[in-house]
């Protein structure tokens, strides 16, 4: 029975959602019709429901005939990483956009105008490429798999056997907290490692040292809150990893680990040398801003008001981990 | 003469398609399940297979020239199709088509032979 289910979801798969319910009903029925005539009423063996199911032949092909011609740029096989790809894409280009913006302006905060406008600019003529080059990619490899199938029927006769398991709802998908545990990894070994670069970047014939954040002299705690918000954060990969499903379980961790580690940053934060006391002397000396003007003072201002925002910013991200894990573990008990 | 076979097969392929959907529609004046149908066809001498009639009927269905109920009385649920008033009508024009088709393909292939 399960390799019925099977075969019904591998056909289903590749039909617009719309269509699903009803073809499925159908399918079912027309596999029990013609296993009753087989088994005159008897309970049908393994070797029976094989039989049928190689009569009725490849899913995709059938399939493929309830789909009728093919009029998708992009089909349902692969609309769902279509999806997620974009968002990836147009994200990052929205990401580098804005931080090229940023540190353009705190390196030169007197042309922020010009900057702004530019970023106006690049958002504009950007995205809707990105967006355009992900498409069009995609449309490719939609007609690419239409001819690899084909060429894959000749060298292979189709059995039962190659249908794939259905998976569960809510499933996470391994690669996921895979390359969030490397990304972690890579990023604490980094902070570790050099500290000093964690800053703004000076250039004068080439890159000429760093004015760092947080003060790299004194005993710091800094290193504590890499390790806790970093560190946690591959704890949660790995947990997603060991469960492999949404469950409130992961939920609960993360809501503990989320408090512990939002506590912690703000007690570390707060320690009175924790960030760069020269830091406002040190964007002079390298003629990045100029004493008293007014760029200087907005710079000072946001820098006396990082200890105030970064938690907040911090506890946002958060519960917003929280809220999003939730979301899951309700659409995986659906 | 594997390349004969793979040419008659194709056009055979084509041939089949347009024919098939007027040996369904003829059936349809009662309404059928789809299995039932690959029966019947069967049994007149036109052999589907499900994978194709199924698709079929729905395609036929989308078009307008069948209409479709579920019965869910039965140990299982059943799809049934039925000519619908366009589906008759198109059905009694195209037999007339086909007959024409016929006739004129019947003088074709008889006066070859006869040159």
């Amino acid at each position: 029975m399960e390799l019925i289910d099977r075969y019904i979801y591998a056909v289903t798969q590749k039909i617009p959602t719309s269509q699903r319910k009803d073809i499925e009903k159908e399918l079912r029925g027309l596999i029990e019709d013609m296993l009753e005539e087989r088994t005159q009423g008897k309970q049908a063996t393994e070797k029976e429901i094989e039989e049928v199911l190689l009569e009725l032949g490849n899913p995709r092909e059938l399939a493929l005939q309830y789909r009728g011609t093919k009029r998708f740029l992009i089909g349902p096989e692969l609309f769902d990483s279509y999806l997620l790809v974009l968002r990836i894409v147009l994200i990052s280009v929205g990401a580098i956009i804005a931080s090229v913006f940023v540190i353009k302006t705190m390196l030169n905060p007197i042309s922020i105008l010009d900057y702004f406008i530019e970023c106006i600019v690049s958002a504009v003529t950007g995205l809707p490429s990105a967006f355009g080059w992900t498409t069009l990619g995609f449309a490719i490899a939609e007609r690419a798999s239409e001819l690899k199938a084909k060429d894959l029927q000749i060298e292979k006769k189709w059995t039962p056997k190659d249908l794939p398991t259905i998976p569960q709802t809510g499933t996470i998908k391994r690669s996921e907290p895979i390359v969030g545990i490397i990304f972690y990894t890579v990023l604490l070994l980094f902070f570790l490692s050099s500290m000093n670069y964690f800053g703004i970047w000076t250039f004068r014939d080439g890159f000429s040292g760093a004015i760092p954040f947080i003060n790299v002299n004194a005993d710091n705690l800094f290193i504590l809150f890499i390790i806790i918000t970093l560190g946690f954060g591959i704890l949660k990969e790995s947990l997603k990893l060991i469960y492999g499903r949404w469950n409130l379980k992961i939920v609960l961790f993360t809501l503990i680990l989320n408090t512990l580690s939002l506590l912690l940053v703000i007690y570390v934060i707060n320690q009175p040398d924790f960030w760069n006391p020269n830091f406002m002397e040190q964007l002079v000396e390298h003629n990045l801003v100029q004493a008293d003007s007014e760029a200087f003072t907005i710079i000072q201002n946001i820098w006396e008001q990082l200890t105030k925002w970064v938690p907040i910013l911090f506890a946002v991200g958060l519960v917003w981990d929280v809220i999003d894990g939730l979301y899951r573990v309700r659409k995986a008990n659906k | 003469m594997s390349e004969v076979n793979e040419h008659l097969e194709k056009l055979m392929q084509e041939l089949r398609r347009g024919t098939l959907t007027i040996a369904v529609l003829s059936q349809l004046n009662e309404p059928q399940y789809g299995y039932s149908l690959v029966t019947m066809l069967d049994d007149i001498g036109v052999p589907v297979e499900p994978g194709t009639l199924y698709p079929l009927l729905r395609r036929l269905e989308k078009q307008g020239l069948l209409d479709s109920k579920w019965d869910t009385n039965e140990s299982r649920p059943r799809k049934y199709y039925l000519l619908s008033e366009t589906g008759n009508e198109v059905y009694q024009l195209l037999v007339k088509e086909w007959n024409e088709i016929a006739e004129s393909l019947e003088k074709v292939i008889n006066n070859k032979g006869a040159n």
